[in-house]
């Protein structure tokens, strides 16, 4: 194709009405639109950031690393998987969209990814200082689904450890209250086991159930160390009261047709008093 | 007409002169061909990405930013198409005529790394085999003499990321050129 060939084939199609400019508003909407996603993304980056923060800070997670290679289940089982994936991506969008920004217009794109994490840290690092991290968990454990599913490790049953305020002592077993239930503890197999009082905090790494926890390793700590664990209880059982009567262990111990009984009032929905029945 | 800027034959066309737009196409056809070429080993494929080039930059003349030049702009979606086109394709083939040869042996100073003569042939193959991370930079530089601006803009990064790719890719040519050099010599 000759240049005037070329010239006259685009000034036709242009004259033709085939190709036309597209609406100024189109890239008004491309521009608001990648600047919307962009700042989004970023206090999207901010939020996740602070949760993580607020998790490892304020949860037992980064304690059973103190166990050493006894904590590390217990310590995997605890992370907060879904918020570090979802920071991790909220990152990588807020790069990719920095870098189709006008912000970005050549400038080196190392530079303006370290500011922008830097941002994200010190505006993340500013909101530990709200009770935003607390009303999240809050959320998370009265069963506000959209919130549990990142604190879902901190709601759920654990089986490699779990932390908690001691609320009796027997002969090689501690029933511990903890943000998930009370939870029976063996500790037969524990050396070192520290004396322990009722009404306080420990932390303990071990393998088993919700009943049949067997604990390897004990170790006392206290709330102030663990101060989601300790707003879990009391969200679960009210402030410790040392006036609380003991649950008698018999109820921790059910006979197969008690268990049986009592899965029957379950699936009937009988209520407290087909319970009653059962135990007698 | 020769007076009146790129930027203002752009203000002009959004005011709804379109024939203005014929301008451009005068404008930038050799330029752009010749850019292309450096990429595209088929002149039927270039002459199509050129008609595509040049109705993109109609269709959204409205996102030109009037405060950037037009000449990076143009160049900037030329070189996207190219990029395009070498994805979907085997790499072109970059052919040097007498004047751009003579153009890289001095400014790119490639006899310095072994005094010998280089053919026409050699310098080519070193450049066909180049990665399009310095090929782009290189085109731009010596064939398209525009400045390191000029390049950072079209190729959005850094003018001393671009000074850097630059020189990388000079050094480049020099070594390989060496290597080739030896095994004449043997």
């Amino acid at each position: 194709m000759n240049d005037e060939k070329l010239e006259n084939s685009i000034m036709g199609k242009i004259k033709s009405g085939k190709v036309k400019l597209k609406s100024k508003y189109v890239f008004l909407a491309e521009k608001l639109g990648l600047g919307t996603a962009f700042a989004l993304s970023m206090l999207l980056s901010i939020l996740f950031f602070n949760l993580i923060f607020f998790y490892l800070k304020e949860t037992d997670n980064l304690k059973y690393l103190s166990f050493g290679k006894f904590g590390i289940f217990a310590f995997l089982e605890s992370f907060p998987y879904l918020l570090v994936v979802v920071f991790i991506i909220l990152i990588v969008l807020s790069g990719y969209l920095l870098t189709r920004s006008d912000v970005s217009y050549k400038k080196p794109f190392g530079y303006l990814a370290i500011g922008m994490v830097l941002l994200i840290m010190i505006f993340g690092g500013v909101l530990t200082y709200t009770n935003l991290g607390q009303s999240f968990e809050k959320q998370a454990r009265i069963g506000n689904e959209s919130a549990r599913i990142f604190f879902k490790p901190l709601t759920d049953i654990r089986n490699n450890g779990m932390a908690g305020v001691v609320f009796e002592k027997g002969e090689d077993y501690l029933i511990l209250q903890t943000p998930q239930g009370l939870r029976r503890l063996e500790t037969k197999s524990v050396e070192n086991m520290p004396t322990v009082e009722k009404g306080q905090f420990i932390i303990t790494v071990g393998q088993g159930g919700q009943f049949n926890f067997k604990a390897t390793k004990v170790r006392l700590t206290n709330k102030e160390d663990i101060p989601s664990i300790d707003r879990g209880i009391n969200f679960k059982f009210g402030k410790f009261d040392e006036k609380n009567p003991n649950i008698p262990p018999e109820l921790l111990q059910f006979s197969e047709e008690e268990k049986s009984c009592i899965k029957q009032c379950f699936e009937l929905k009988n209520g407290p008093s087909c319970f009653k029945e059962c135990h007698k | 007409m020769d007076q009146l800027t790129d930027e203002q034959i752009v203000g002009a066309i959004l005011n709804g002169d379109k024939d203005l737009y014929r301008e451009i196409i005068k404008r930038y056809e050799k330029k752009l061909s010749h850019y292309l070429l450096k990429f595209l080993s088929d002149r039927d494929d270039m002459e199509d990405i050129l008609q595509v080039v040049f109705i993109k930059v109609y269709k959204n003349l409205y996102g030109f930013d009037v405060g950037k030049k037009f000449s990076s702009w143009i160049y900037r979606i030329a070189h996207n198409e190219a990029v395009n086109y070498l994805k979907k394709r085997k790499s072109g083939r970059i052919s040097l005529d007498d004047v751009e040869y003579k153009l890289i042996d001095e400014k790119a100073d490639i006899r310095r790394a072994a005094d010998k003569m280089f053919l026409k042939e050699d310098v080519e193959k070193v450049l066909n085999e180049m990665d399009i991370k310095y090929k782009e930079p290189l085109v731009l530089f010596y064939f398209e003499n525009m400045s390191y601006d000029e390049i950072s803009d079209i190729l959005r990064m850094p003018k001393n990321t671009v000074g850097t790719l630059i020189m990388r890719g000079k050094n480049s040519i020099r070594s390989k050129l060496e290597e080739i050099n030896k095994k004449h010599e043997r």
